[in-house]
């Protein structure tokens, strides 16, 4: 009995059924959405390939298929892990997928105080000072993070590498992409970013009122 | 149609350039006699690049308006020089001088037919072009050693050809803010305006001698360059180990102007590096005996 008939009719169909997929994959929105059609239409369009024999599909949408994976899990784990940050110890370590190595020399600037803020900075190794008021930056540090949703976008401080090392650096432009394109992980990076200004807050609450201890407990003593 | 247009101008507002050609408004609060100064430097710099780029120069002189530190003549001091070195001079300039200039001289034939030589280092010349594209090349120059050989390049308005090439040239400024030497004038002109708002937090006399070292830094070529490393000198030498309070130097303003009359055209910087050295064993001599007195 001949099958091939079947086989075309088998191909003809899953063809149009993938072409759904493909339109419902392009109107998507948001990054995750579009990565998981994304992912079905890659199966979909591999096993209408397999009737068929059209071996270049099935090769390039088996080249897709992980791609469109490993993306997805990308994705799902920087929501995840922002997530957690928000409820644990607002470190901002989920960024360094993200960023860009670079070495800095002795006496090298890594930005200036009133200078327009472009991106943030996690030291790695070496000794970083902030000019202005001689603070030490730590190693594991994230610097600049506020710079990004403050109005006025200027720096602050001067910092400067008083002992060579190395930064991880990314452009504020680029974690704006990851916000515009994924709601999630936008939520949760605005809750990190305001659990921080808080703690800043509090600090400095914290400071204010040990320095304005003595002034009012000195009558008192006298 | 027209958001779709926007969006589309959006998405390629690196390649065709910016949409928003509105200039800057004069800053509030300017001293007396400032405005005619600032004015100039908006459309100098309107000239030279375009509107957000004076934006730039109106935002870094926003940081001098109103301060009880800094007088008239300080602020006249630092928008005159700051315009000046905002708008360097790379080979996209020269082009744009050289096609204002044909343009006035349209009407003049005795100004029309001219023709300019300018000697540029290979990697100015390259540098002028958008990182992307530079880099690259700058690293393959590096290696074969050719980085600071010098090249001709002819500006003239003589030929067609000529204006053309110059409006190609010209054209450049596009791309001029992704440039490799954009990045270094921008670190300079930072770096140049920290050292003044430290001066004048630490050695406040000593601002305005900060300030007029901008004129150090002019033109292109060895010349630039030469200026460029002498300013270098003079400011790690002296101006920030003193901010920085490692080397007690009374009179910052007068150890500036002696470093600045040892200036040579000489790239090795010998009579400069003696005259610096000279000043900060003194200055630390004269820390000692504080010390121990």
């Amino acid at each position: 009995m001949d099958t091939s008939h079947l086989a075309e009719h088998a191909g003809a169909a899953s063809s149009f059924f993938a072409s759904i997929f493909v339109v419902a994959t392009l109107s998507m929105r948001t990054m995750i959405p579009l990565r998981v059609f994304g992912i079905l239409t890659n199966i979909i369009l591999i096993a209408s390939a397999i009737p068929t024999h059209n071996y270049p599909t099935l090769v390039l949408h088996a080249v897709l298929l992980p791609l469109n994976t490993y993306r997805l899990h990308q994705m799902l784990q920087l929501v995840r892990d922002v997530k957690k940050s928000v409820n644990s110890d607002l470190s901002m370590e989920w960024l360094k997928p993200f960023m860009t190595e670079r070495k800095c020399a002795a006496g090298e600037v890594l930005f200036y105080k009133d200078e327009k803020a472009e991106s943030m900075f996690y030291i790695v190794s070496g000794r970083f000072q902030l000019v202005e008021s001689g603070i030490e930056v730590p190693v594991g540090a994230i610097v600049g993070e506020l710079g990004m949703l403050s109005p006025s976008n200027m720096r602050t401080q001067t910092l400067e590498c008083i002992e060579a090392g190395v930064i991880l650096s990314v452009n504020y432009t680029q974690v704006e992409e990851l916000y515009v394109q994924n709601p999630a992980f936008g939520f949760y990076f605005l809750r990190l970013a305001s659990a921080r200004l808080f703690q800043n807050i509090a600090t400095l609450e914290q400071r204010l009122a040990q320095h304005a201890t003595p002034a009012f407990a000195a009558p008192k003593l006298a | 149609m027209g958001s779709l247009l926007s969006s589309l101008r959006y998405l390629l507002a690196d390649f065709i350039g910016e949409d928003d050609d509105t200039p800057p408004f004069l800053p509030d609060g300017l001293p007396e006699g400032a405005a005619p100064v600032v004015s100039e430097g908006i459309h100098r710099l309107i000239d030279y690049q375009g509107a957000s780029y004076a934006r730039l120069y109106v935002a870094r002189l926003r940081r001098f308006v109103g301060r009880r530190d800094v007088d008239d003549a300080m602020f006249l001091e630092i928008a005159r020089l700051m315009a000046m070195r905002m708008s360097y001079e790379d080979p996209i300039r020269i082009a744009q001088l050289k096609l204002a200039e044909f343009g006035t001289g349209a009407d003049d034939p005795r100004g029309r037919s001219t023709d300019d030589v300018r000697k540029f280092r290979f990697d100015e010349l390259i540098g002028a072009l958008p990182a992307v594209v530079a880099e690259p090349v700058l690293d393959v120059l590096e290696r074969v050693g050719w980085t600071r050989k010098l090249v001709s390049i002819r500006f003239s308005t003589k030929s067609r050809w000529g204006v053309r090439r110059l409006k190609i040239e010209a054209g450049l400024r596009r791309w001029r803010l992704f440039s490799v030497r954009y990045a270094k004038e921008r670190a300079w002109v930072e770096r140049w305006l920290h050292m003044i708002g430290r001066s004048l937090a630490k050695q406040p006399k000593a601002a305005i001698a900060i300030v007029q070292t901008a004129t150090m830094v002019q033109g292109y070529g060895d010349a630039y360059r030469q200026g460029l490393t002498d300013w270098h000198a003079i400011i790690d030498g002296l101006a920030k180990p003193t901010f920085d309070g490692v080397l007690p130097v009374a009179d910052l303003a007068a150890a500036i102007a002696e470093a600045r009359a040892a200036v040579m055209p000489d790239p090795r910087q010998v009579a400069l590096q003696r005259a610096i050295a000279e000043i900060r064993a003194r200055a630390l001599g004269a820390g000692t005996n504080a010390a121990a007195g």
